[in-house]
């Protein structure tokens, strides 16, 4: 069974259209949710302590300093109370921080019933979430982290793959005379074409390619290809990414497509 | 026949002595202190004076302001992004927008608006006046403010040394910008740690700031940029819509512990 939990944050984001997609490609039961708080909510055995100690956790998992590692100490009650807020009402959408991505899905982890423990989970989220590389010693933004739950981040889409060179010249041009805000309404429109920006109403059918790869995490045990045409190209560029997901005339490599394949029919032999 | 009424010049300095001492002797305690007179500690003051609050605003500099008048690179345009343009559409504030959901207004024009809707509102001000520490209480409560007159602060302590004076407030609002003054008070006796340092990201920086604008201790809100010093939240441009919305969220988080708590030593007008 695969759980798919929507980011009502995101407008752009229809996680339907995505549950549609897994169902028709995998053959398999794929269950939409609300939003992965309200959905603990509605199960009716969520405390305000329970809350409080899960607004902590998540508030913990935020990167202080991307070039130096997650930092536990000193943290402030204005900032618990942020995730608290968030996790309260969709109607707090701010983004903007990093968050550790496998803290965050272990701390999303006790929210997962017993029952359900050996399912798929698949959390969207607007929150950026990023992953430590002991190599260069820093925090790199991420689209997905393959964890238990499998989180996808629509900023991510948006932020982690990296745009064209052009862009942040142009940015830091008009950083120069003031006007950073210019800059973000400015730049869509030319960039439209090679990068996805946030309430891009191409989206939805990027995102489809990730929850792809967390199905292939899930089921074959690994998310990635390194085929740049194929959906589970693991993008590093913007360019990539949307090449993959929306330009290749193809969905799946032939590899892929064949252990798209081998999972459909396991799936129709299981029911 | 003359222009203007007659009066001695001892007429003129106690009609200014006795009105500052007759204001400045009312204030000495209030509902709110709001260290930093610019656009988040204005607004903030406007909504809270509204609300029947007693408010005085304390400002380091002559002017008050803050950084409204001026946007980027000294032009004296200031930018905000929707849906700050509601709230100019409030204060009466002409602007233009030069793209959709980015607004551009005079500066002068704009912080001329501001500081008369908080007189209009009944704030009172304190300016050339320093904050330099806080009054606190049992349990480290936040109770009002240290200050002194500016420019004893370029007065060398060899030849002088000029005590402050201090007045009390049931709540601070520290709206000193990345200064965070007020807030760096409470971090040199240990009871706070701020962040300090930013994340990512200059776009997005206003909503979380906004998002965390609110109490930060007890008696202490914070708003506007010092938000971002506290929480180490990303630095941002020349972009105002976030100060004056901070401003707002900050005024309604002290409206709502003024109203929790029983009434303090200060009145409620």
């Amino acid at each position: 069974m695969i759980y798919l939990y929507d980011e009502p944050r995101c407008e752009a984001l229809s996680a339907r259209r995505i549950a549609d997609y897994l169902r028709d490609k995998l053959g398999a039961p794929v269950e939409l949710r609300e939003d992965v708080f309200a959905h603990w909510w509605s199960l009716g055995t969520a405390t305000d302590d329970d809350a409080a100690q899960l607004a902590e956790r998540i508030a913990r998992a935020k990167v202080r300093n991307p070039a130096g590692g997650l930092s536990q100490a000193h943290l402030l009650d204005g900032e618990t109370e942020f995730e608290l807020r968030r996790l309260r009402s969709t109607e707090v959408r701010a983004f903007g921080y990093l968050y550790d991505g496998p803290k965050l899905a272990a701390a999303y982890s006790d929210l997962i019933v017993p029952a359900e423990a050996a399912d798929l989970h698949i959390v969207f989220t607007n929150q950026l979430v990023g992953t430590w590389d002991p190599g260069d010693r820093r925090y790199h933004a991420r689209t997905i982290v393959c964890s238990y739950p499998v989180l996808i981040s629509t900023t991510g889409l948006v932020e982690a793959p990296a745009r064209p060179r052009e862009y942040y010249l142009l940015r830091q041009q008009y950083a120069s005379l003031g006007m950073s805000d210019a800059a973000e309404i400015d730049l869509g429109p030319q960039m439209a074409e090679c990068c996805l920006f946030h309430d891009d109403p191409k989206l939805t059918e990027v995102a489809k390619g990730y929850g792809l790869q967390a199905a292939f995490y899930y089921l074959a045990g690994g998310p990635f290809c390194s085929d740049p045409g194929c959906r589970l190209f693991n993008a590093h560029w913007q360019t990539e990414m949307l090449y993959a997901q929306l330009k290749s005339p193809y969905e799946l490599c032939p590899a892929h497509e064949s252990a798209l394949a081998a999972l459909r029919e396991q799936a129709c032999t299981a029911d | 026949m003359p222009m203007f009424q007659p009066v001695d010049e001892k007429d003129v300095t106690r009609a200014i002595v006795g009105a500052f001492l007759r204001q400045f002797e009312e204030y000495a305690e209030s509902d709110v202190i709001i260290v930093g007179g610019g656009p988040s500690g204005l607004i903030a003051g406007r909504d809270l004076a509204a609300a029947g609050k007693k408010v005085l605003i304390v400002e380091r500099n002559n002017y008050i302001g803050g950084g409204f008048w001026i946007g980027g690179y000294l032009m004296n345009k200031v930018t905000l992004r929707a849906p700050a343009d509601e709230l100019l559409r409030e204060l009466g504030i002409p602007y233009e927008e030069a793209k959709p959901g980015l607004l551009v207004a005079d500066g002068p024009h704009a912080c001329s608006k501001l500081i008369a809707a908080a007189c209009d509102a009944g704030v009172k001000f304190a300016n050339m006046t320093i904050f330099d520490d806080v009054v606190l209480r049992e349990g480290n409560r936040v109770a009002g403010a240290v200050v002194n007159w500016t420019p004893v602060t370029a007065l060398p302590r060899e030849i002088t040394c000029v005590d402050p004076i201090a007045l009390e407030s049931r709540l601070v609002i520290d709206a000193t910008g990345h200064d965070a003054c007020v807030v760096k008070k409470m971090e040199e006796r240990g009871l706070i740690k701020t962040v300090g340092f930013g994340g990512m990201w200059v776009e997005r920086s206003e909503d979380l700031l906004v998002e965390h604008t609110g109490k930060v201790l007890p008696g202490l809100i914070v708003c506007g940029m010092a938000v971002s010093t506290v929480y180490g939240l990303p630095r941002m441009g020349p972009t105002f819509g976030g100060m004056l919305l901070s401003g707002q969220r900050a005024a309604k988080a002290a409206i709502e512990e003024l109203e929790a708590a029983p009434s303090g030593p200060a009145s409620v007008r």
